[in-house]
């Protein structure tokens, strides 16, 4: 049986201090307990800077005598996070695993993966070998994955900037615009109108 | 002065000498009892691995039957071995 008691702690543990962390954990929608999702922020100096990931977790009935799953969602190129499907090599999700780590332990260990990468027992072998053999294409590429996939709200903006244009502003003013509200594009749309 | 008792409450307070405050199994406080029990003390005891750890050992019994073949302390890995 599920510990209930116990995931509830940590999930009001975890969130407590998010901001300094740089992890946090909710429901993933209705109320199960055992399906969950984190987020990490992206290490600072490293590729994924700026970006935020998200983490599916579900917990299996015998949590915490069995480690969570999770699987990154949120796409990530990664010499131990598979580019496909975001599953991840890390052994304190397997074998290592103790019921003494927490979900919040378990989301700071991946944000400690991210800042060092295991190229020598890889997830994803393409890129664990164009990390060891072409460094500088690895960084472009997981700074380029970063930005498309891990920058929720910056694509979100340049699809509200497109929009916008094709409604005949002018790009710059659109811009200056939808920062100035920060983001919100019905209040932008407002503004222009007005303006 | 001589004084005649003739009734007297006695209170007592109990609390186990562990050093944490919480099971590092169930977070549970270990002067509360593990999630399968309903009342602490005798019936919900702690116990002590002979790396110093201690646990509800409801919890840490669950976790050394789930380990094969050599259940580790939860806490620092060593060895799980039973305080004689």
């Amino acid at each position: 049986m599920l510990d209930v008691s116990r995931v509830q702690k940590e999930l009001a543990e975890c969130n407590k201090d998010k901001a300094i962390s740089g992890v946090s954990i909710n429901l993933h929608g209705g109320d199960d307990l055992s399906h969950l999702e984190g987020t990490i922020s992206g290490p600072v100096g490293t590729p994924y800077e700026g970006g935020t990931f998200r983490i599916d977790v579900r917990l299996p009935s015998g949590y915490p005598f069995e480690p969570p799953k999770m699987q990154f969602v949120t796409k990530v190129w990664h010499p131990n996070i598979s580019s496909q499907n975001g599953a991840i090599c890390l052994d304190i999700l397997k074998d290592q695993w103790s019921p003494a780590l927490t979900l919040k332990t378990a989301l700071l260990s991946l944000q400690a993966l991210l800042s060092a990468p295991e190229p020598d027992d890889p997830q994803d072998a393409v890129v664990a070998q164009q990390y060891l053999q072409n460094h500088p294409t690895f960084v472009a590429t997981a700074q380029y994955w970063t930005e498309a996939f891990a920058k929720r709200t910056s694509v979100g903006i340049e699809e509200k900037v497109q929009k916008l244009v094709e409604m005949g502003f002018p790009e710059a003013l659109v811009k200056s615009t939808l920062d100035s509200v920060n983001g919100d594009e019905n209040m932008a749309l407002e503004k222009l109108c007005s303006s | 002065m001589k004084v005649k008792i003739l009734q007297w409450h006695a209170v007592a307070s109990w609390t186990w000498d562990a050093q944490d405050e919480t099971c590092g199994i169930c977070r549970m406080a270990f002067d509360g009892c593990c999630p399968d029990c309903k009342f602490p003390g005798d019936d919900c005891p702690l116990i002590w691995g002979a790396c110093n750890h201690s646990f509800h050992l409801h919890c840490i019994l669950k976790w050394v039957n789930s380990q094969t073949p050599q259940p580790h302390c939860p806490m620092c890995r060593r060895e799980w071995q039973f305080k004689g």
